[in-house]
């Protein structure tokens, strides 16, 4: 069963002992190293929602970038480049158990709305592109983002919140995501994501959400109600 | 004696409570195996069925209520039925009439009440915690001098552990009657660290690196965005301020001390690295007989 991964950044090692499976991982310095049972069938690394590290503190993930004008009525198609978290699973007897998650994307939170009433997020920086932009699937994927504007002004959006809980990501020649955002007044979007698989990325990531247990009870969405820039 | 019986109950006058008690002296020679066998039969099914709905309401509510709110609603529930199980029982028991348990019922309430008034202020200030949710378990609070993580939140008190770890049980009407900060409700806190530099140091360039630690620092929140500043000058040093959001609910929120140990050293090393110093405190003492030409000049120092 010994199994190893290593290019620049990412070293991964199991090493069976015939009575426990030795993981290690270092991802650019950052070490984990544990014994498994010898339960599990496969071992799978797939990305995962990007809400992870370095601990749990948010399920939500806002992306800035730079502001764009939408025009009422008008449907604008943009990509942004979101972080990448790598998930480690353990598959035995049909069951998927989460290991470990790694990345090699900054980390960084932010608040979004105010402090009584706003929810912290994992924040992150992205240029706005018109065109799938080349990235490196370990670090960062890219999210196709519709955005309408419903309502009857010209808005600038600038930034774009989303519920992880209700996530879609695809994997093949790169990461993708793809999620829209609807403009229904000067302070309320709806962020959504879609469950259809781009062509290049036909492969459905394991959602790490549903694999440690949590059901999905709000899967409609973040309604940002504090504005889009 | 049925229910609408009830609506027409009259209290009888002291004579006939007299007659009424003599009467019923032998009450517990009365009590047969089969009123015993009701009595807990009846106590037992109101314990299960007492369970059975804080099992349901559990399950049902868990999304809804906090641990602390499901654990004192399903402890009242629970007591309520076995009152009313014992208050349907006992008559059939002890063969009493209803106005003789009323009375005696009142009775005793007096009795406890009287005798526990503190008891029952907590009680009743449990239940006002529990309507106003001011906190719940897990959350950071300091109320009358006291600083902790709420472990517990029950119907006559609050236990709280210190972040010495030292477990410190309050009474629930003194919570309910003194200020409580709570640092967890709101999602985001500031937090405030004053740094000194000497007179001579770039304060620009201290400004400029402090801001670089702050933005590298993972939980320092990028909005709102950290301010660093000069909020005044001492007779030893000029004071830079700086004021930071992080997440409420990271783990080193819990207290001051955990957060200053995690960016006042960082900020320390990298000023000093920049040839920035903390100043020491200085004074410049003047001898009346000593001439102006031998005072020390400054590198003397």
């Amino acid at each position: 069963m010994d199994f190893s991964y290593a290019d620049a950044d990412i070293q991964i090692q199991l090493t069976d002992n015939k009575k426990l499976v030795n993981y290690e991982r270092d991802c650019a310095g950052k070490k984990e190293s544990r014994y498994l049972s010898r339960t599990f069938s496969a071992i799978l690394l797939h990305p995962v929602e990007p809400v992870n590290l370095p601990e749990a503190l948010t399920h939500y993930l806002e992306i800035s970038f730079p502001p764009v004008l939408i025009s009422p009525g008008v449907e604008q198609i943009v990509y942004l480049k979101f972080p990448v978290e790598i998930g480690v699973f353990l598959e035995s007897e049909g069951k998927t158990d989460p290991l470990d998650v790694f990345s090699l994307a900054p980390v960084k939170f932010s608040l979004y709305g105010s402090p009584s009433s706003g929810v912290i997020t994992r924040w992150y920086k992205s240029d706005l592109y018109t065109d799938i932009p080349v990235t490196d699937p370990r670090r960062e994927g890219v999210m196709r983002l519709q955005i309408k504007n419903s309502g009857t002004e010209t808005m600038t959006v600038s930034r774009a919140v989303f519920d992880s809980s209700s996530m879609c990501i695809f994997y093949g020649s790169r990461v993708a995501m793809t999620a829209a955002m609807e403009i229904l007044s000067p302070l309320i979007a709806h962020t959504t994501f879609s469950d259809t698989a781009p062509a290049d990325c036909p492969n459905r990531a394991i959602d790490l959400y549903l694999a440690r247990g949590f059901s999905i009870t709000n899967g409609k969405g973040f309604f940002m109600v504090a504005g889009t820039i | 004696m049925n229910v609408l019986d009830l609506f027409n109950l009259t209290l009888p006058s002291a004579t006939d409570i007299e007659s009424t008690v003599t009467s019923e002296n032998d009450i517990f020679a009365s009590i047969s195996p089969r009123d015993v066998f009701i009595f807990f039969v009846g106590v037992i099914v109101a314990y299960i069925i007492g369970l059975a709905i804080s099992h349901h309401i559990r399950v049902r509510m868990s999304h809804r209520l906090k641990k602390d709110q499901l654990d004192i609603l399903t402890l009242i529930i629970r007591v309520a039925l076995i009152v009313i199980a014992i208050g349907i029982s006992l008559p059939g028991l002890l063969d009493l009439s209803v106005t003789i348990i009323l009375i005696s019922l009142v009775a005793v309430i007096a009795v406890i009440g009287i005798s526990s008034q503190k008891v029952i202020s907590n009680l009743v200030a449990g239940i006002a915690l529990l309507y106003e949710s001011p906190f719940a378990t897990g959350d950071f609070i300091s109320t009358g001098g006291v600083s902790g993580t709420v472990v517990s939140v029950r119907l006559f008190s609050v236990r709280i552990r210190t972040v010495d770890g030292i477990y410190v049980h309050i009474p629930n009407d003194q919570i309910y009657s003194t200020t409580v900060s709570n640092n967890h409700v709101n999602v985001a806190l500031r937090f405030v660290y004053s740094v000194g530099i000497r007179y001579q140091d770039d304060v620009n360039r201290a400004e400029e690196i402090i801001g670089r630690i702050l933005e590298d620092y993972t939980f320092v929140l990028k909005n709102p965005e950290p301010s660093v500043f000069v909020s005044d000058i001492t007779s030893d040093s000029v004071v830079l301020t700086i004021r930071v959001w992080f997440p409420s609910n990271w783990k080193l929120t819990r207290d001051d001390v955990s957060l200053s140990t995690a960016i006042l050293p960082r900020i320390k090393e990298e000023l000093e690295i920049a040839g920035i110093e903390m100043p020491y405190a200085q004074r410049v003492v003047w001898f009346a007989n000593q001439p102006h030409e031998t005072i020390p000049d400054e590198t003397d120092k």
